[in-house]
């Protein structure tokens, strides 16, 4: 039976509005070792740690045309680890001077019961994928370079594939709302990867 | 001869005698020719006389001489090559009429030629008209330039080589900019931005900082140097700028005060103060960076401390006043934290002087705080982990599973992080603090009372909230008989917790006076417990014991101990009543028949009565013989014994 229809009202998390800076650039599988190593150089001292997700992402048809959207990601590799939740706002569009991509951001750890729970609440499930790879940070700022894999069987992890011969790179960090400086200090990280990797901003409208 | 130029003709013999030797300086030496004797020697050593046929025929003998003679000939005509010296007697004779033939020949045409002139004339061999033309001087002039030429160009290839030497020493002692800039770069952080040097020194590489400054410095390259002056020793081609308000040296002041009299000043710490004494080896770069950094590092601890002493509800709030922060961890205490920057070269500064007190304690302080703004900083950083699923914010693991794992109030903060900076200080100084006033508590009791003596001993391994010290109570003299007041004393942040040798756990607070009285009291059962121990010694027995006697004047500090001992036959027994306040009280029981005054009544039927112990007779114990109270008692109880 279809879900009544919804009206979405502004999400908040709480009192905290978080917001998430991002960057992002792709790099063949040819050059991927010698940019872990670079990020290995560069980023905090820390053992170089993998990481194979799972991730999920629900829909939520509404009155209005947009759909709303969630997150819904777990660890494969750590399957004791909580399920995470998170809802990425529109991009804000601020000052064309900004260097990294600014949307809200709320995130919410979950438990194990968290698939059903979101098809029981009226979500259709859109696509899955898994991500394979590899996380840094330094300081606030996170690094992740992975691989995105195909789901050939819904539901069966096991079962994937590629989906191209390159590795996405983001360059992520979570702060408050109203801090520029964050993103003058991604601009700074990401122009030393720039030989290897460029990395801008990218707006998901104008792919679409 | 009378119209060409002279020439010269020069006529030399031929050389008859062979050239033995040509000296080096030109002379020649000829062989002798052989005289007569040599000669006919040197004839007769041809003939052979063995070939000779014999003296048979003389005439045939010159025949057959001359047939030899012409044999002979014959033979050396045909072979002419082969032996050519003995041919013929005549043959040196001939040789030298011919060469001297030759010469005539030679001379005679010479001569023609120069008195005929018809066909052939002499004619002298050209020679440089300059030889003998040019005079001397000119030739001085000659050699003279080409010899400065020569002069020259050596001069200028080793004018060179000077240069390039000369070159090489300056800069091994002047370090060049660009040495220098590697220098820097191997201890600091640099980074180019558009045409200028930046460089970092805040700790924001060692973990999340809290202050929000910058800490940029700009290299620049010093120019003012004036090459044709000497250059100073210690000029450094490099230069740091630093911003303005990182300029001097700042340290933190950490001070305990009291406010009441009945303890000193604990005195006065500074943390982070550095005098920096430039080694031969620094660069002044490194000490101004270095000063910087420090000047940094106290204003980020400071401003940390401010922020929790606001935020921290206690039951005496702190005070936070420009940059001092004031707190009370004890009623009449205070601390105060102080932040002291002090600019450039202020000579009016007031220079605390250096006194540091020989207290140990303090210096505990010392190390302790250092340990804890160290350890502060890192602890941003080992500590996280990565979150899994990847796209999870970073933070605590614990706290990521609050949620799902419903955690309540309770649960959460105690996975918090529990304390700041400041309460940990508050905590060390209140701790601090105690140690100093117990030990001063028991080391002014040990002066003022010297009968029972108190020992302390100190462990010498402490935490830094705890601290522990055993008191000893003895006698001097009875340390191994009296041995049963031993007390364990734990000092902690605000309360002392005492375990006594019996099993008895108390707890004082941080009221000095507790501390005293109770050691007071401890003193006064010291005293009747070693009675007790004495009386096993002496072969007495105890008749009873209270710890704490319920008779007599009731005592403000603790309880009077009271104790009663009899001699071994029986005649005599001693009691005694120590109190802390009321001091010591020993009566004496007498036998019956020993009583002088006692009234004589007729209920005593027998005699064996009066052996039965009477009244008591209180001893003047201050005029006792003896140096402590045990011993005076141990004098008593062997005057009571009787000698067998």
């Amino acid at each position: 039976m279809e879900a009544p229809p919804v009206a979405v009202m502004p999400v908040t998390g709480g009192s905290i509005h978080m917001m998430e800076y991002l960057l992002q650039g792709s790099v063949l599988d040819q050059a991927l070792e010698s940019l872990l190593h670079r990020l290995r150089g560069l980023c905090d001292n820390m053992e170089p740690e993998s990481f194979v997700d799972h991730e999920m992402v629900f829909l939520l048809k509404g009155q209005q045309g947009s759909p709303f959207i969630l997150r819904a990601r777990h660890s494969l590799d750590r399957p004791a680890a909580p399920w995470h939740l998170r809802y990425l706002g529109q991009p804000e569009v601020g000052d064309k001077s900004r260097h990294a991509l600014v949307r809200n951001c709320v995130d919410v750890s979950a438990s194990h019961s968290l698939h059903d729970f979101l098809l029981e609440m009226g979500f259709r499930m859109d696509h899955e994928f898994v991500a394979k790879g590899h996380i840094f940070r330094k300081g606030a700022l996170k690094v992740v370079v992975f691989k995105l894999f195909r789901i050939l069987l819904p539901g069966n992890t096991e079962n994937t594939e590629p989906l191209s011969l390159s590795n996405l790179v983001e360059l992520s960090v979570l702060a408050p709302a109203g801090q520029d400086t964050v993103s003058d200090d991604m601009r700074n990280f990401a122009e030393q990867l720039k030989p290897l990797v460029h990395l801008d901003k990218i707006d998901p409208k104008r792919l679409m | 001869m009378s119209g060409g130029p002279a020439v010269q003709i020069s006529i030399e013999s031929a050389c008859e005698k062979q050239v033995q030797e040509v000296a080096l300086d030109g002379t020649e030496t000829y062989v002798q020719p052989l005289s007569m004797s040599q000669n006919l020697a040197k004839l007769a050593q041809r003939i052979d006389f063995g070939q000779g046929s014999g003296s048979e025929d003389e005439g045939g003998e010159g025949e057959a001489r001359g047939q030899e003679w012409g044999k002979q000939e014959q033979e050396e005509d045909e072979a002419t090559v082969k032996f050519q010296p003995s041919l013929w007697p005549w043959d040196s004779v001939r040789n030298n009429l011919r060469s001297a033939l030759t010469e005539m020949c030679v001379l005679y045409d010479v001569l023609s030629v120069v008195k005929e002139k018809k066909y052939m004339t002499l004619d002298p061999v050209s020679q440089d008209s300059t030889v003998g033309k040019t005079p001397p001087v000119l030739q001085l002039l000659g050699k003279k330039k080409s010899l400065a030429t020569a002069a020259q160009l050596l001069l200028k290839g080793a004018e060179k080589l000077n240069k390039s030497v000369a070159e090489n020493q300056e800069n091994r002692r002047q370090r060049d900019f660009n040495s220098e800039l590697l220098r820097l770069r191997s201890q600091w952080k640099l980074r180019k931005v558009s045409d200028k040097i930046l460089g970092d020194l805040s700790y924001r590489s060692a973990g999340r900082s809290l202050f929000p400054h910058q800490g940029t410095f700009e290299v620049i390259k010093n120019t003012d140097i004036d090459l044709d002056k000497k250059i100073p020793e210690d000029y450094c081609p490099l230069d740091v700028q630093i911003p303005s308000d990182l300029e001097g040296s700042a340290y933190i002041k950490v001070s305990i005060q009291k406010q009441a009299p009945d303890i000193g000043d604990l005195g006065t710490i500074n943390l982070f103060r550095r005098q920096l004494k430039p080694k031969s080896g620094t660069q002044p770069w490194h000490l101004k960076l270095e000063a910087a950094q420090n000047v940094l590092l106290c204003k980020e601890i400071f401003a940390q401390l401010s922020r929790e002493a606001v935020q921290i509800k206690s039951q005496i709030p702190h005070i936070v006043v420009k940059n001092q922060i004031i707190s009370q961890p004890f009623p009449g205490l205070q601390l105060s934290i102080s932040l002291c920057h002090s600019t450039g070269d202020k000579k009016n500064q007031k220079s605390t002087p250096d006194k540091n007190k020989p207290d140990d304690h303090l210096y505990v302080l010392e190390h302790n705080l250092h340990q804890l703004m160290r350890e502060f900083h890192k602890q941003t950083l080992s500590s996280v982990v990565m979150p899994h699923p990847a796209s999870a914010p970073f933070g605590n693991k614990r706290m990521r599973l609050a949620g799902p794992m419903a955690y309540d109030k309770a649960e959460i903060t105690s996975l918090q992080q529990s304390e700041g900076l400041l309460e940990k200080i508050i905590k060390q100084a209140k701790h601090i603090f105690l140690r100093s006033r117990t030990a001063r508590t028991i080391d002014s009791l040990a002066s003022r009372i010297e009968d029972p003596q108190i020992q302390a001993h100190w462990s010498n391994i402490n935490d830094v909230y705890e601290s522990s010290v055993k008191v000893l109570i003895t006698s001097q003299g009875y340390e191994q008989i009296c041995k049963s007041i031993q007390l364990q004393l734990t000092i902690g942040v605000e309360q002392i917790r005492v375990v006594h040798r019996d099993g008895r756990v108390i707890t004082l607070s941080h009221q000095e006076q507790e501390l005293q009285d109770f050691l007071l009291s401890q003193m006064s059962q010291h005293q009747v417990h070693a009675v007790q121990q004495l009386a096993k010694v002496m072969g007495w027995h105890v008749l009873s014991f209270s710890n704490h006697v319920g008779l007599g004047s009731v005592e403000s500090i603790g309880n009077a101990s009271a104790i009663t001992v009899a001699s071994s036959n029986g005649e005599y027994s001693v009691s005694v009543r120590n109190g802390p306040e009321s001091g010591c009280k020993v009566m004496v029981q007498f036998p019956r028949n020993q009583c002088k005054d006692l009234l004589k009544s007729d209920v005593i039927q027998d005699n064996k009565w009066n052996y039965l112990r009477g009244p008591h007779k209180e001893v003047h114990w201050s005029k006792m013989e003896g140096r402590n109270f045990v011993y005076k008692m141990e004098l008593l109880m062997a005057a009571l014994t009787p000698c067998p």
